[in-house]
C-alpha cells in the first residue's frame, strides 16, 4: 500500500443526526481517523447499527460532517459530487428505466452520455455480466441481477471513490459469494490500473476478508476505530481462497474483535443481529 | 380489470392483475362478459315487454326499440354530431387544461412541504364539495355562455386530478431521491426522471377520474345553461315528449363516458407496466 499519497483522509470526524423532536444530537460516529491509498479496497464492518452506513452516506456526501476532516483528493467533501458513486443496499433501481436506462442514469444527471459514455455503458452491461438483458425491467430481474445494475450504474459515471453500503446483505447465500466474486473480477478488471478506490460496509466478516485489502473495524456506535487489519492475501482472489487457513485466521480475529464490541451492555433482542455477523 | 373507483391501491391491483394474466383470470373475464350481457339483455326485454304490453306508457318511458330507432334517425339524419361535437370538445378542452395545469402545480405542491401546508385544507374541501353546489354562483360570475361551461369542467375534473398527483408526490421512494441526489442529478432532472415517471400512475388514475367527472360536468352544465350539446339536447327532448330521442342520447353519453375511461385505462396499462410487483 502506498500511504505515502493517501486518497482519502479522515481525521478525527464527528458524525450525527440531529433528532427531530428535542433537538438533540445523537452522535453516529465519533473521533475516527484513518486514511485510504488510491486505488485500496477498504471494508469497513462493525456491529449493527454502529454508524457504518452513516459514515458512507458521509463518504457520499449525503450527511453533513459535524466536525473534522473527511477529504477526498484533499479537498473537503460537501456535498454529492461526480467523484463518487454510492451502491445501495436496497432495490433502488428505477422501475421504469431498464436495465440500461438505469445504468445510463448517473452519466445523464451529469450530462456526459455522449457518444463515449454510451460505448462506457455498453462495456459495462457485458462486465457485469447482463449482455442480453438490456431492455429487461427491475421487476423482472432477480436480487443478484439488480444488484448487478447497481453496480454498473455505479461504475458508469467513472467515480474516483466507489461506496458500497451492504449491497449483498439481501441476497441469499450463494448469489452473495457469486457477486463477492462477481465484484472483486470486475474491480480489477474496470479502468487503469488495480482498480478504484472502494470503501465496502457489511456486517458480513468473511466478506469483507475476502473482498478488502485492509478491513476497518467500528465499535459500536457512536462508531469509534477499534483496528484496521491487513488482509495480506494475494489477488486475484477465487472461492478456494475461503477455505485456506491465512483467511480463517484473518477472520477470526476480526469477528471476535466485532464480538468483544457486540457484548457490552448490549440488550438481549441484539443478539440475532450477532448472529449474522458470525455466521 | 375493469375497477371504476380510483384511489391509489386500484392502481396497483390494476398493475398486480395485469401482471399475472392466467388462465383462470381470462376464463374469468369472459365469464363476466357474457353475464353482463345477460343482466343487460334480461333489463332490457323487460322494459321492452312493459313498454309492448302497456303496462308503462313508451311515450313516457320510450324502450329499447324505440330508443334504438331514433339513435339510428339520429345517425342517419346528422342531428346528432353537432351536440356529440360541442359536448366532446367542451370536455376534451376541460380535460387538456385541467392535464396542463393539474399535473405541473400538483407535482409542485406534492414536492414542497409549505406549499402543501398552504394548499391541501382547500384541496381537500373543494374536492369534497359537490362543485354542482358552487352552479348558480358560477353563472352568476362566468354567465351561461360556452366559457362557463368549460370553467365548470375544469371545476369538477381539476381537484380529482390535483388531489391524485399530489398523493402521488408526495409517496415518493426515498431511496430514489436518494439515489437521484448521489448522482448529483439537478432538481429538474429529479421531477423530470425521478419524480415524474413514479407519479405517474397516479396521473394516470387522477386522469381516470378527471375524465368521468368532466363528462359529468360538461352534461350538468349544459342541462341547466346550455344552448348546445347532449345536455341540452336531452333537456330539449324530454320537455318536447320526445322520450325516445332522449334516451337515444343517453346511450350517446354513456358510450362516451365508457370509450373516455376504458381509453385512459388501456394508457394505464400501457404507460404503467413496469408498476406490476413491487
Amino acid at each position: 500500500m502506498n500511504l505515502a499519497r493517501p486518497k482519502l483522509v479522515i481525521e478525527d470526524l464527528r458524525l450525527g443526526h440531529w433528532s427531530r423532536r428535542g433537538g438533540s444530537f445523537a452522535l453516529a460516529c465519533d473521533g475516527l481517523s484513518f486514511e485510504v491509498a488510491e486505488n485500496e479496497f477498504i471494508a469497513i464492518v462493525g456491529p449493527s447499527g454502529c454508524g457504518k452506513t452513516t459514515f458512507l452516506t458521509a463518504l457520499a456526501g449525503l450527511t453533513p460532517v459535524a466536525s473534522g476532516r473527511l477529504e477526498l483528493n484533499d479537498a473537503q467533501i460537501a456535498g454529492p459530487a461526480p467523484d463518487r458513486s454510492l451502491v445501495f443496499q436496497q432495490a433502488s433501481l428505477f422501475p421504469w428505466r431498464d436495465v440500461k436506462a438505469n445504468i445510463e442514469f448517473g452519466l445523464k444527471a451529469q450530462g456526459r452520455l455522449d457518444g463515449k459514455g454510451r460505448e462506457r455503458v455498453a462495456e459495462l452491461v457485458s462486465l457485469v455480466g447482463l449482455a442480453g438483458k438490456e431492455g429487461k425491467y427491475p421487476r423482472e430481474l432477480s436480487g443478484g441481477m439488480s444488484q448487478r445494475v447497481n453496480l454498473a450504474r455505479a461504475l458508469a459515471t467513472d467515480p474516483d471513490l466507489l461506496l458500497l453500503d451492504e449491497p449483498f446483505s439481501a441476497l441469499d447465500a450463494q448469489t452473495r459469494e457469486l457477486m463477492q466474486e462477481e465484484l472483486t473480477r470486475v474491480w480489477q478488471a474496470d479502468g487503469a490500473g488495480s482498480g478504484k478506490t472502494a470503501v465496502f460496509v457489511t456486517h458480513d466478516v468473511p466478506e469483507a476478508v475476502f473482498l478488502a485489502d485492509r478491513v476497518v473495524v467500528f465499535s459500536s456506535g457512536p462508531a469509534r476505530l477499534v483496528e484496521i487489519v491487513e488482509v495480506d492475501l494475494p489477488r486475484p482472489r477465487t472461492a478456494e481462497l475461503k477455505r485456506s487457513a491465512r483467511f480463517q485466521q484473518i477472520s477470526d480475529h476480526i469477528l471476535s474483535l466485532v464480538m468483544s464490541q457486540s457484548q457490552p451492555g448490549r440488550r438481549p433482542e441484539y443478539d440475532d443481529d450477532d448472529a449474522v455477523v458470525g455466521q | 380489470m375493469t375497477t371504476t373507483q380510483l384511489s391509489a391501491s386500484s392502481v396497483r391491483a390494476a398493475g398486480r392483475a395485469q401482471g399475472t394474466p392466467g388462465r383462470r383470470s381470462r376464463l374469468g373475464r369472459h365469464a363476466n362478459l357474457i353475464l353482463g350481457a345477460i343482466g343487460l339483455a334480461a333489463v332490457l326485454g323487460a322494459w321492452q315487454i312493459c313498454a309492448a304490453t302497456g303496462i308503462v306508457d313508451p311515450g313516457f318511458s320510450s324502450s329499447p326499440s324505440g330508443a334504438f330507432s331514433s339513435l339510428v334517425q339520429l345517425f342517419r339524419t346528422g342531428q346528432i354530431w353537432s351536440p356529440l361535437g360541442q359536448t366532446l370538445s367542451i370536455v376534451l378542452w376541460g380535460m387538456l387544461i385541467s392535464i396542463v395545469a393539474g399535473i405541473p402545480f400538483g407535482l409542485l405542491i406534492g414536492r414542497n412541504k409549505v406549499l402543501y401546508g398552504l394548499t391541501d385544507p382547500l384541496i381537500s374541501i373543494m374536492y369534497s364539495v359537490p362543485y354542482v353546489v358552487f352552479l348558480p354562483m358560477l353563472i352568476f360570475w362566468f354567465g351561461i355562455g360556452a366559457n362557463a361551461r368549460l370553467v365548470i369542467v375544469v371545476w369538477s375534473a381539476l381537484f380529482p386530478l390535483l388531489i391524485n398527483v399530489i398523493a402521488g408526490a408526495r409517496n415518493l421512494d426515498a431511496n430514489h431521491l436518494q439515489v437521484s441526489r448521489a448522482f448529483c442529478a439537478s432538481r429538474w432532472m429529479t421531477l423530470r426522471s425521478v419524480a415524474f415517471p413514479a407519479t405517474l400512475p397516479y396521473i394516470l388514475a387522477g386522469i381516470r377520474q378527471a375524465v368521468g367527472r368532466a363528462l359529468i360536468g360538461a352534461i350538468v352544465a349544459e342541462l341547466f345553461m346550455g344552448s348546445s350539446g347532449l345536455g341540452y339536447f336531452v333537456q330539449l327532448k324530454t320537455s318536447n315528449f320526445d322520450m325516445d330521442d332522449a334516451m337515444a342520447a343517453i346511450v350517446v353519453i354513456a358510450a362516451i363516458a365508457i370509450v373516455l375511461t376504458r381509453g385512459v385505462a388501456y394508457l394505464e396499462r400501457r404507460l404503467t407496466f413496469w408498476s406490476g410487483s413491487d
